[in-house]
């Protein structure tokens, strides 16, 4: 898979010739991202329920962590089935809410975390995400 | 000073209880009339945190240390204030609301309570787990659990005496207000602004708990306690009545009904009167342009009658909120001169970066000036209709959703929120804990589903630029005019209450966690100590054997507090404020703590 370093503060858009592609267990891609922001539908499926759900009230708007801790570095840890757990049962004493009611949240459980691994990983450099031109 | 009127009252409290006859207010009256107590959350039912204690003054002031310190034993945010009466302490935590009531001769324990509550609650509150605070009066402690459940607690056990379930937490209506004691009724609010809560405001019996009556900030008159003759509202530069169904036509269908209007603020009473001040919240969602209207009640002040809940009076301050200014922030009550003229005021510092100056009585609007010169999304509050003029490059609803509008200022957290600001009899001034913040906000389509987030908005949050890259201010106020007198930045938003004395002192926490002493005329600083975290607690003072002390709560938390990211993203238009509360990490560490100042 191809990697390229994002600037910390560069000003504009960040010329990327090839799209990022991460590859999930079962040689599906994950995430498709172009030129840091850029992703296919299914990951921006992810970003709107991740939107929806009001993640960043604990997580922060760039998932770098508030009250909830920083999912960049949690999903570096966590393998896809304790995301998926900690998701739908919750980790209620550290406030983390049971999601197994939300049916976005239900529905969309992979974008979501392809989304948010996207973001782990560093392809995905901004949270606000935009669709892929078809 | 008061030794002996303290110790008397003690055991007058105590008396009155075993009889029975003691009418709360009287009990609670005569604790507030000894400046040796700190018996209501503000000192008063004013809410002017002025204190007549002088034996700390801007001479001596400088001499300050630590007395005695005590730990909560719980980490997150600790906002409000411990009580004191007679020589008892009574001390509240953020969830789980345990409370410790402590002997000030010993500082011993006396007993606990610790609420056993559901921590599914912890995820249903919106901006940490903060609580702000109990109240006192007819013998109890009232303490509003953050899972809605209002409990009144014998001031002497601890015991409980009787619980109300104030809310259904399942759907996001939980609490973090601190309940109010005005005459025999226990006032409290509700939470949930962001979980589509429709916001109401209830009173309880203080002896036996049952609900005196509910009044909601949205639907139908009759649910409201509205009168369409007689309650009044500011249009065309008068009072005039607000005729039926005022809040039905300013939303759509059935919007109403999840509309928000929460009612987590600071309330205050006017005895004389018998009227009862507090602001409602936020309309739900954030994202204005799926409710159009003017979504009232929602971001207005109300008077309403102690004894039945009718509303006297209501103001909107924002009609058809596009940032989140809430209108809680607290009602203070004071007689001023206003424009030159002895009014019975309100001074009310909204979230929205206006001080709005009413007549109380009468509720008509006298002054609405900005109280942070950043202030942006408006030119001007129309004095004759009341309403802000909207700037449309800030117009998040014109903008439309899915666009980012950038450089709102205020922030949604407003140039102030819930921290207290006082008041001081002396100078008739203000004295308030400003942020100084601004943000990009995109609202977004959103559904609602009972129990679910119903927010709507993503937000980005940065200092104010082209000023002095802090992120607050701590002003002094002319609310007769609506100007600032002098203004002290602050590198963190000021998100402690302050307290005034008649030592001509003003003391405010920061967020890096000093607790300061200006003085009343210019702001110089007179002194500071750095406590074992950030402060988000309201500064009280008490005697107590004949020495005066000065108390804050510190713990880091709240909204200002947990935002230690700014959100600002990396790679973007670098406003020069990345970081922004995020560099509060560099100061301090979370922990609930008390400490407690005295002159040795």
């Amino acid at each position: 898979m191809k990697r390229y370093l994002v600037p910390l503060f560069a000003m504009g858009a960040i010329a990327a010739a090839v799209p990022a592609t991460a590859i999930s267990g079962d040689d599906k891609p994950l995430y498709t991202v172009k030129d840091g922001y850029f992703v296919d539908d299914h990951t921006y499926e992810g970003f709107k329920t991740w939107r929806a759900a009001a993640c960043d009230r604990c997580h922060g708007p760039n998932q770098e962590g508030m009250v909830g801790p920083s999912l960049i570095e949690s999903l570096k840890v966590l393998s896809y089935d304790q995301f998926k757990d900690v998701i739908m049962n919750g980790r209620l004493q550290k406030g983390m809410p049971n999601w197994s009611t939300n049916k976005q949240v239900v529905d969309n459980l992979d974008a979501l975390y392809a989304y948010l691994k996207g973001r782990s990983d560093g392809e995905i450099t901004k949270a606000r995400v935009r669709k892929m031109e078809k | 000073m008061n030794l002996g009127l303290k110790q008397k009252l003690a055991v007058s409290i105590a008396c009155l209880c075993a009889s029975g006859l003691a009418s709360a207010d009287a009990a609670l009256d005569k604790a507030m009339a000894d400046p040796g107590n700190w018996a209501q959350q503000a000192g008063d039912n004013y809410n002017q945190r002025y204190s007549e204690l002088k034996q700390i003054t801007d001479k001596n002031v400088d001499k300050l240390q630590v007395a005695w310190t005590f730990s909560t034993g719980v980490l997150r945010g600790h906002e409000g204030s411990p009580l004191v009466i007679g020589d008892m302490m009574y001390i509240h935590s953020a969830f789980p609301n345990n409370v410790f009531a402590v002997d000030l001769n010993t500082q011993e324990i006396v007993w606990k309570h610790m609420p056993k509550q559901d921590t599914a609650v912890i995820a249903q509150m919106c901006c940490d787990t903060v609580n702000r605070g109990l109240a006192y009066g007819d013998g109890k402690i009232f303490l509003q659990r953050a899972d809605s459940v209002l409990e009144a607690l014998d001031a002497k056990t601890g015991k409980v005496v009787w619980s109300a379930v104030n809310g259904d937490p399942k759907l996001g209506a939980v609490n973090t207000n601190s309940p109010h004691v005005f005459g025999d009724k226990v006032i409290t609010g509700i939470s949930g602004g962001e979980w589509g809560v429709r916001g109401y405001i209830s009173a309880y019996d203080i002896k036996t708990g049952k609900m005196a009556w509910r009044a909601y900030s949205t639907g139908p008159d009759a649910e409201m306690l509205m009168d369409p003759d007689k309650t009044m509202a500011w249009a065309d530069g008068k009072l005039a009545p607000v005729g039926k169904d005022s809040s039905l036509k300013t939303w759509q269908g059935d919007q109403w009904k999840t509309g928000g209007g929460t009612t987590w603020g600071w309330y205050s009473y006017d005895k004389d009167l018998n009227l009862l001040y507090y602001g409602t919240g936020n309309p739900s969602t954030w994202n204005p342009s799926q409710r159009p209207g003017d979504n009232k009640w929602s971001m207005t002040i109300f008077a309403r009658d102690l004894n039945t809940g009718m509303a006297k009076w209501a103001y909107q301050m924002t009609p058809h909120d596009e940032w989140d200014y809430d209108g809680i922030n607290e009602m203070i009550l004071a007689d001023i001169k206003v424009k030159g003229k002895d009014t019975k005021a309100l001074v009310h510092f909204d979230r929205n970066g206006f001080a709005y100056t009413m007549d109380r009585v009468s509720g008509a609007l006298l002054v609405a000036e900005k109280y942070d010169p950043a202030v942006n999304w408006a030119t001007h509050v129309d004095m004759k209709t009341g309403r802000p003029q909207v700037v449309s490059k800030y117009s998040t609803a014109q903008n439309g959703p899915d666009v980012n509008t950038k450089g709102v200022c205020p922030a949604a957290l407003g140039s102030k929120d819930q921290q207290p600001a006082a008041f001081h009899p002396k100078t008739g001034l203000f004295y308030v804990p400003t942020n100084h913040v601004c943000m990009d906000y995109e609202p977004y389509e959103v559904s609602y589903n009972a129990g679910q987030p119903f927010v709507g908005a993503t937000l980005a949050m940065y200092p104010a630029p082209e000023s002095h890259g802090g992120m607050g201010n701590f002003i002094a106020w002319d609310a007769g005019t609506g100007k600032i007198v002098w203004s002290n930045p602050e590198q963190f938003s000021v998100w402690s209450g302050a307290l005034t004395t008649a030592g001509d002192v003003v003391f405010y926490g920061t967020l890096e966690g000093y607790l300061k002493a200006v003085r009343l005329s210019d702001g110089k600083e007179l002194w500071k100590f750095k406590t074992p975290s950030g402060i988000i607690g309201n500064v009280f003072t008490y005697e107590h054997k004949g020495k005066q002390y000065v108390g804050v709560y510190s713990g880091i938390g709240g909204w200002a507090g947990i935002g230690m990211a700014a959100g600002l993203e990396k790679d973007s238009d670098g406003l020069g404020a990345v970081g922004g509360y995020r560099d509060l990490q560099k100061f301090t560490n979370l922990g609930g703590s008390l400490t407690v100042f005295a002159i040795p």
